[in-house]
């Protein structure tokens, strides 16, 4: 069965879930994987969806035109096989927050160290928050240790960044226990 | 006595609440024995409840002494039946797993510290008051009588760090 990434955006209102699944529900789409959040103003949504008989785009036809039509913006894309299943991520769970007076070039830094170590992103939320003439920036990132770098290690370059860049920076271990 | 396999969601035995023991037989002996040769075997696992073996009666075990988490802050092994949190207070947040709901984890906030009363193996009364990982494994467990996962208890997607708490 063919896979799909789809992605849907447009101005928050309550009803954008709903308008969506249901354009899928009655194409006759799975939904596997899906994450979907609000951002600024803005409601995001990533799916991963199949079907039985899709494999390609032009299988979805104008479906998903009266979306687009109420003010979303609708994009697919055709997953290569295989493209769907999740990866065995195995390794250290580790949260990285990072905070602090609101400038240009706090993300790159940070996470080009880590992809220079190999370390896997898991999940990444940036947000503005605080008084307009007192912007603070926040990014929370997780992310899974190759086995040859160390929660300690990782510490020490995000401590060396800290100085660097001038803002606060920590780093946890947040690997799940199973019980 | 004997490894039991480890059932998975959505084995309706996991979502039943259990019956008290109501004696401690050769059966609850038996019982209390595959729990412990369970959660042994399985290695990284910390409680093992009963109906995740497929017994509907009230009965953990718990042992969070070999886990990083736990080893500086526990009560060794528990054989816990029909135990009951007496008291409990704080909030520890902490992403759970379980060995019944493979491929899936997510923030829980139980309570820090508890004061939990059970029978023992040998059937003696024991109240303990237990803190840190440990209480949270042992909540943990305790829900699995009830019928109920950490599913039913996530608290968070993801990290809940934008959002205020209400006054």
């Amino acid at each position: 069965m063919s896979h799909f990434a789809l992605t849907v955006i447009g101005r928050d209102h309550p009803g954008i879930v709903a308008q969506v699944t249901e354009t899928l529900y009655r194409l006759g789409c799975n939904i596997a994987d899906s994450s979907c959040t609000i951002l600024g103003g803005q409601f995001a949504m990533i799916l991963i969806i199949s079907h039985p008989q899709y494999d390609s785009l032009e299988s979805f036809g104008e479906a998903f035109d009266s979306l687009e039509e109420s003010g979303l913006s609708v994009f697919v894309r055709v997953l290569q096989p295989g493209g769907e299943a999740s990866p065995q991520l195995h390794g250290e769970f580790c949260l990285i927050s990072v905070y602090g007076s609101d400038k240009p070039g706090i993300v790159y830094p940070v996470v080009k160290e880590l992809g220079d170590r190999q370390i896997n992103i898991t999940d990444l939320n940036t947000k503005l928050v605080g008084p307009p003439e007192r912007p603070v920036y926040v990014m929370m990132i997780e992310a899974i240790l190759p086995p040859n770098i160390s929660l300690e290690q990782l510490t020490e370059v995000m401590a060396e960044l800290k100085a660097k860049l001038q803002v606060d920076i920590s780093v946890r271990d947040i690997t799940p226990v199973e019980l | 006595m004997a490894v039991r396999e480890i059932l998975y969601y959505p084995d309706a035995r996991l979502k039943t609440a259990c019956a008290p023991i109501a004696k401690l037989d050769e059966e609850t002996g038996v019982l209390i024995q595959d729990l412990l040769d369970t959660m042994i075997d399985s290695g990284h696992s910390v409680g093992v409840a009963a109906p995740q073996i497929g017994v509907s009666r009230r009965a953990v075990v718990v042992d969070v002494s070999g886990s990083k988490l736990g080893r500086d802050n526990n009560h060794g092994q528990l054989v816990m039946i029909n135990p009951e949190i007496l008291e409990q207070s704080g909030q520890k947040i902490m992403r759970e797993g379980c060995m019944s709901v493979p491929d899936y984890t997510g923030n829980v906030a139980r309570a820090e510290e508890i004061l939990v009363q059970f029978l023992d193996r040998c059937g003696d009364r024991r109240v303990i008051r237990a803190t840190g990982f440990e209480a949270v494994a042992i909540q943990h467990e305790l829900d699995h009588l009830d019928g109920l996962l950490f599913l039913d208890r996530i608290s968070s997607l993801k990290t809940n760090l934008f959002r205020r708490k209400k006054r």
